[in-house]
């Protein structure tokens, strides 16, 4: 299967890693925004209580200093009390609005730089309190509020977020690692058997059984659909074996047909000419087989080819070869380096053989004798056609004596 | 935050009362009382010195609740020409009466000031009343040698006084410790 190098495809560990890394960045950031927003809430309360606290502290602290008109000491007063974080701007304005003592926040930096630009939008308005004395009002208190204390928790709150997602990316590599050993794993062991069973017809494979139900499901319909495959690939395998059979032996003897006969003298030709060594040929049929065939039927007929077969079989050595050619033609290919001897012993044993009687479907038992002739190489021929035609030819022979006297193997 | 500023208020007030009795310790001074207006004949600082004795009387309690309060001057005065009948916030009258600058003459004065006199005498006055819930202001007493509780000193633009912390808690009256702060910032 060709695999497309130039766009590689997302590994399932990338896409565990990116996705569990999208959800927890979502609930960090959910829960920070939502955690800064309400605590930034709360402290901005707090913030407005204590400006109105100072705002009581201040009115107090300078009612006596504003009663005697002593602006200095009323300046003193505000930074005795408000001089702390979270106050911008202290005002003391007498009944009548004019000015008798002001602070301001006299911090610098950065922080507080930012801090005056935050606080029109964090502290719009002023706390206002009053300054009595008995009946009469004096003055007027206006505190200003200070946003750096807001500002610091916002800052913090993004720190403390950013550390989180630092966090959050290292435990999303951690988990996609768990879960791939979890997942892909089973998986992977899917894939290998699939591939072995590609590659070396290994269906005998099975895929084990995973901790997962759906992959374990799966693995167990593989396993099923693998199991098919074998059942089949063997039926297959044995149908062509016997196929095979078929094409090169009879169907009736068991004995190898014709072709097979022409193919392997071929191969015992070639084999005895590279060695230089001898070859022996016995050609064989049936005496009055049409006589059989006509008397007791062609059942009886097939049953005389059949014993013939068997007897053959019984009759030749280990490596000695039996073939039926058609009809009532049969053939033997002698081991190699037989020689024309070899071959009338062997003739000898099969006439032995073919003298016990056998039995027809009929329940008639009857003795029928083969016809031989022999061709040796390379005497009697190169080819096996002239070697064929030879042994044919001697079996003629044999036939026409008929008496039964012997066999006539040479010419 | 908000602890901080109790503690505030609370040392505010410690401090305030921690002011031991029978240790001779004048307190100067807080800042300066801006003048105001000059009035033709009048001395220039009349006007601040008037503010000033009414602020003194305000932030003072007595052991009772007295109304009106008498407010006896004893001796020649510079400065106290504008003291007359002076309205509280909380609704008293303050009365004038001039008195004799002896010690028999006192009775029923609940606010002794103190013109110009010598200063033996004035040291005889306010250890007359001593202790019997008279409040005592030095017109005449920059140094505050004659003890008395409050004592002006005069700047070129403005008017101050001098707290005596042994004065007044010997007194028998109670000034509101906001005061002895403001005395004690502008120390």
């Amino acid at each position: 299967m060709p695999v497309k190098d130039d766009l590689p495809l997302p590994t399932l560990r990338d896409m565990l890693a990116s996705a569990h890394l999208r959800l927890i960045m979502f609930a960090v950031l959910l829960a920070t925004a939502s955690l800064v927003l309400s605590g930034g809430l709360v402290i901005r309360n707090y913030a407005q209580r204590n400006l109105e606290l100072v705002g009581r502290t201040v009115a107090y602290t300078v009612e006596p200093a504003v009663l005697f008109g002593d602006r200095e000491a009323i300046r003193q007063g505000i930074v005795s009390v408000a001089a702390g974080r979270g106050i911008e701007r202290v005002e003391v304005r007498d009944s009548a609005g004019q000015l008798l003592a002001e602070w301001q926040n006299p911090q610098q930096g950065a922080l507080a730089t930012l801090s005056r630009a935050a606080n029109p939008v964090f502290w719009p308005n002023p706390a206002v309190d009053q300054v009595h004395r008995g009946e009469d009002h004096i003055a007027e208190v206006r505190i200003y509020g200070n946003s750096e204390g807001i500002l610091r928790y916002g800052l913090a709150g993004t720190i403390i977020a950013l550390a989180c997602l630092g966090l959050t990316v290292i435990a999303t590599r951690i988990l996609a690692r768990q879960l791939q050993s979890e997942v892909v794993r089973p998986l992977e062991h899917v894939a290998e058997v699939a591939h072995a069973v590609r590659r070396d017809r290994a269906f005998e494979r099975r895929v084990p059984a995973s901790g997962i139900a759906e992959i374990d499901r799966f693995g167990r319909d593989f396993n099923a659909l693998l199991a098919e495959l074998q059942g089949w690939h063997a039926g297959l395998t044995s149908e062509n074996r016997e196929l095979a059979w078929r094409a090169s032996h009879d169907g009736l003897t068991g004995l190898g047909n014709r072709q097979m006969f022409e193919t392997t003298l071929c191969g015992a030709i070639d084999h005895a000419r590279r060695d230089g060594s001898a070859l022996a040929v016995l050609y064989l049929d049936i005496d009055r087989f049409k006589a059989i065939n006509d008397d007791h039927g062609h059942a009886s007929g097939d049953a005389a080819l059949v014993a013939v077969g068997e007897r053959l079989r019984a009759a030749i050595r280990q490596n000695d070869l039996a073939f039926r050619l058609g009809g009532d033609e049969f053939a033997v290919l002698l081991a190699p380096t037989s020689g024309r001897d070899q071959a009338g012993m062997v003739v000898e044993r099969i006439r032995q053989e073919m003298a016990q009687p056998f039995r027809l479907p009929s329940g008639v038992h009857i003795a029928a004798r083969l016809s031989a002739g022999v061709a040796i190489f390379p005497e009697d021929g190169e080819s096996g056609d002239a070697l064929l035609r030879k042994a044919d030819a001697r079996m003629y022979r044999d036939k026409r004596r008929d008496l039964g006297s012997g066999v006539f193997v040479n010419a | 935050m908000l602890k901080r500023l109790c503690l505030a208020l609370v040392l505010l007030t410690s401090s305030a009362l921690m002011t031991a009795p029978g240790r001779a310790m004048p307190l100067a001074v807080m800042a300066d009382i801006p003048l105001g207006p000059a009035i033709p004949g009048e001395s220039r600082y009349a006007g601040a010195v008037v503010r000033t004795v009414r602020g003194m009387i305000e932030y003072t309690r007595w052991p009772q609740r007295n109304d009106p309060l008498v407010l006896c001057v004893a001796g020649p005065t510079q400065h106290a020409g504008q003291i007359g009948s002076i309205r509280l916030s909380d609704g008293r009258r303050v009365d004038r009466r001039n008195v004799n600058a002896t010690p028999g003459a006192l009775g029923g004065c609940h606010i002794l000031y103190l013109g110009n006199l010598a200063i033996a005498l004035q040291r005889q006055l306010t250890e007359a009343v001593r202790g019997r819930g008279v409040l005592t202001i030095a017109e005449a007493d920059p140094s505050n040698a004659a003890e008395a509780m409050f004592a002006f000193t005069y700047k070129p633009n403005g008017l101050s006084f001098r707290l005596n912390v042994d004065a007044v808690s010997r007194s028998g009256l109670r000034v509101d410790p906001r005061v002895l702060r403001l005395s004690q910032g502008g120390a």
